[in-house]
């Protein structure tokens, strides 16, 4: 092959080309790949409909007060089977509407996943980060840190923190961030070591370029990939662990958090009132799930060897 | 000690002065450092306004570790680069604040891997505006039009503005690189084997895009490459390395019609000729390049030299070798004593291997430099004691016409060395 500046090719119209017209293509490039996986769409799909449950949930149904998300208590109509007029999904012990519980659940199940998913992924980031630039001891010491983390199951480690801080919905969120990080931590610091090598880091070094710019324009963006792919998986997984967490009692009761839910209503599934917590272990489950396929499906359609080139 | 006509102060770009670069060797749990990769052992040239310096040597031999000692992108270990600042010379690694910036403006570098070279996610305004944004040459309208006069200096041109690197060929993604390198205006580029990864055509007009640009700006090169044939046409003056030293460094032509060093000889005729037959057998360097954690005494080249003679530095490990290669003997040798580099006692599993080696040493089987060079060979039952004539390191000497030369032989005894 010739080496030729001007093909015909190139000159084809492409002048009126921008910056942002070409990062868009870009971009449209990736939603592509995303939208050619049936999984991910599907996946999306649910998504978008529990974000928009979240979102809309005080017009789909009347909040309670004065704390919307507490249960609201109906005792004239406890344990009552699905069908049943005004509350559609049936009753708890106590009353609740299953109904309010799903999708009141959603607002604090997305809570939960953008609080932690958020907190992990800043700290984790910044502290591997930190470990994979200055290296030395820093890096010694910051990774003994991240080994001990990781030495213990996430859950049980959860557990014990969210246990010594004792039964609320918030100490479960901050115990969740604070055993989360290290995943991070580690994908970012060996993403930065493995970057750090490319020849483009040594051509911004001879131009002259600082070591912030370096980072954030050269090391940075091109670390992002496999950060994005783990908080999408993430923001399923630590909803799971959440529901875990409140299922054996560690979240306060009564509020209207699809765990809690299932853990009030299991005790009534051996006598035949299986809807207080198959509706939202239900949800659980496709919360997770979604999640799960689209972090999939995110791996695929960013993948550099398939991106471009 | 290396230059030989002391150059007019301003018309220096860049003096390299004894530089070495060592890379520590860890090992363990501890990581405790086990000793040193010597990359670059002890190098000196200059480099002049305008002309380029061939850096040639084969696969290892530390040009990408010296290239980087010189665009300030490693420290050396020992030694130091020196640039010229309006007409004071000041060590790089030293420069600070300004100064550095100055110097760091003025020595840009052209790497080899075109792709691995160029930020995946930048486009080429901005991967060629960049420098022109660090220093704050240019800005938005300006900085477009910048870009397109550089990328026309190139070959490219200002539809390629808002493309990745991936949308390019190899040919032209080095020209984006050299373009890159041009936005500063620089006074040198390191060319690290810029052209090595592309077809042979497209280096050629790789070749002539930088033979132009020189010409225009007064640009001075370092071009590495381990290819001789293709510094015969670029460079004006060579240096020629050998496992982390120079071997010979001279005028080009000079070196080419006669070398002083029977490794850039070698190379010289290891080189496939273009325009000879094809089907004519080029001899290649024989051996294997020793570990440049221990370079061999004496003369580094010597384990491969066909001229070695017994001042080269034989040692106890040349007789080690020689006995890793020979059949059947290296399994009977259970140990070496060293008591220096140059003497030892080998212990061997029985009497009878010890006297098949100290027979051997005699014979015709090893070269006969190394025999002439063993002041001591006895035998005393499975142990045989050698001991050879103590050579320091043999270093470069200055021959006339400002070439340099680290060989014991004469000019005369390396061009008479048989039909090249
Ligand atoms: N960062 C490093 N750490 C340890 N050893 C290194 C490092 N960089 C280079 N070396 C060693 O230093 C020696 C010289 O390497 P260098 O890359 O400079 O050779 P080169 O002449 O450029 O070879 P090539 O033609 O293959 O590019 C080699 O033995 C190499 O293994
Ligand atoms: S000094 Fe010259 S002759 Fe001796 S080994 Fe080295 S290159 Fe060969
Ligand atoms: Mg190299």
């Amino acid at each position: 092959m010739t080496d030729v500046p001007h093909s015909r090719v190139d000159a084809e119209g492409m002048t009126a080309d921008t910056a942002f017209r070409v990062r868009m293509r870009r971009l449209f490039g990736v939603l592509q790949g995303l939208a050619s996986n049936p999984a991910t769409v599907i996946g999306l799909v649910i998504i978008a409909l529990m974000l928009a449950m979240a979102i809309f949930a005080p017009w789909i149904l009347e909040p309670n007060s004065p704390d919307p998300y507490q249960m609201p208590r109906d005792w004239g109509a406890v344990r009552k089977p699905p069908g049943t007029p005004g509350h559609l999904l049936g009753t708890t012990n106590e009353g609740g509407d299953v109904l309010y519980g799903v999708i009141w659940g959603s607002r604090t199940s997305l809570q939960l996943s953008l609080m932690v998913v958020g907190s992990t992924m800043i700290v984790g980031t910044i502290i591997g980060s930190v470990a994979g630039l200055v290296g030395g001891w820093v890096d010694e010491v910051l990774m003994r840190i991240v080994d001990v983390f990781l030495s213990i199951p996430e859950l049980i480690f959860a557990l014990a923190i969210a246990a010594v801080l004792g039964p609320s919905f918030g100490n479960i969120i901050f115990a969740l961030a604070v055993v989360l990080w290290v995943k991070y931590a580690r994908i970012m610091r060996a993403q930065v070591l493995q970057i750090k090598q490319n020849d483009y880091v040594d051509a911004a070094r001879v131009i002259g370029d600082s070591r912030v710019n370096i980072y954030l324009r050269d090391i940075l963006p091109n670390a992002v990939t496999p950060v994005t792919v783990q908080a999408t998986l993430d923001m399923g997984n630590v909803v799971l662990i959440g529901a875990t967490l409140s299922f054996i009692g560690l979240s306060e009761a009564g509020i209207a958090e699809w765990g809690v839910l299932v853990s009030e209503g299991q005790a009534g599934i051996a006598s035949g009132r299986w809807w207080a917590s198959t509706f939202p272990g239900l949800m659980i489950f496709l919360w997770a799930l979604s999640f799960n396929l689209v972090g999939d499906g995110l791996r695929d359609a960013l993948d550099p060897r398939t991106e471009g080139r | 000690m290396t230059v030989a006509v002391e150059p007019q102060a301003d018309d220096l770009v860049l003096s390299v002065r004894e530089v070495k670069k060592h890379y520590p060797i860890r090992e363990g749990a501890l990581q405790r450092v086990v000793g040193h990769v010597r990359a670059v052992d002890g190098v000196s040239f200059d480099i002049r306004r305008g002309e380029t310096v061939g850096l040639v040597g084969e696969s290892g031999c530390g040009k990408t570790t010296l290239g980087r000692v010189i665009a300030a992108l490693a420290d050396p270990t020992d030694g130091g680069v020196h640039y010229n600042m309006d007409g004071m010379m000041s060590r790089i690694d030293r420069l600070e604040g300004k100064a550095a910036r100055t110097f760091r403006r003025n020595c840009q570098m052209v790497f080899q891997d075109s792709f691995a070279s160029l930020n995946p996610r930048h486009l080429v305004i901005d991967l060629v505006g960049r420098p022109l944004k660090v220093y704050n040459e240019a800005v938005s309208a300006d900085l477009v039009e910048r870009v397109v006069e550089l990328l026309e200096q190139v070959g490219l041109g200002r539809q390629h503005l808002y493309r990745y690197p991936h949308q390019f060929s190899g040919g032209q993604r080095q020209r984006i690189s050299i373009a890159r390198a041009l936005a500063l205006n620089p006074e040198i580029i390191v060319l690290d084997e810029p052209t090595s990864a592309l077809d042979v055509s497209v280096q050629a007009q790789i070749l002539n895009l930088l033979n132009d640009l020189q010409e225009e700006r007064n640009l001075a090169y370092l071009f590495i490459t381990h290819d001789l044939s293709v510094v015969r046409h670029m460079a004006d003056r060579l240096v020629v390395m050998y496992l982390g030293k120079v071997a010979e460094a001279g005028e080009t032509q000079a070196i080419f019609d006669s070398p002083h060093h029977p490794y850039t000889r070698e190379l010289m005729s290891a080189k496939p000729d273009l325009e000879a037959d094809a089907n004519v057998e080029v001899r290649g360097l024989e051996g294997n390049v020793p570990d440049p954690a221990r370079p061999p005494r004496g003369c580094r080249f010597h384990t491969r030299c066909e001229l070695a003679t017994p001042a080269c530095g034989w040692e106890v490990d040349d007789v080690v070798r020689w006995l890793e290669d020979a059949p059947g003997m290296f399994e009977h040798l259970v140990g070496v004593e060293r008591k220096t580099d140059f003497a030892a006692t080998l212990a061997f599993d029985s009497e009878e291997a010890a006297g098949l080696l100290s027979m051997a040493v005699r014979s015709e089987q090893v070269p006969e430099a190394m025999r002439t060079a063993m002041r001591r060979l006895s035998l005393d039952g499975d142990k045989v004691e050698i001991e050879f004539e103590e050579v320091g390191e043999i270093e470069s000497t200055v021959r006339g016409d400002g070439r340099v030369a680290a060989c014991v032989l004469m000019p005369e005894e390396v061009a008479s060395w048989k039909n090249m």
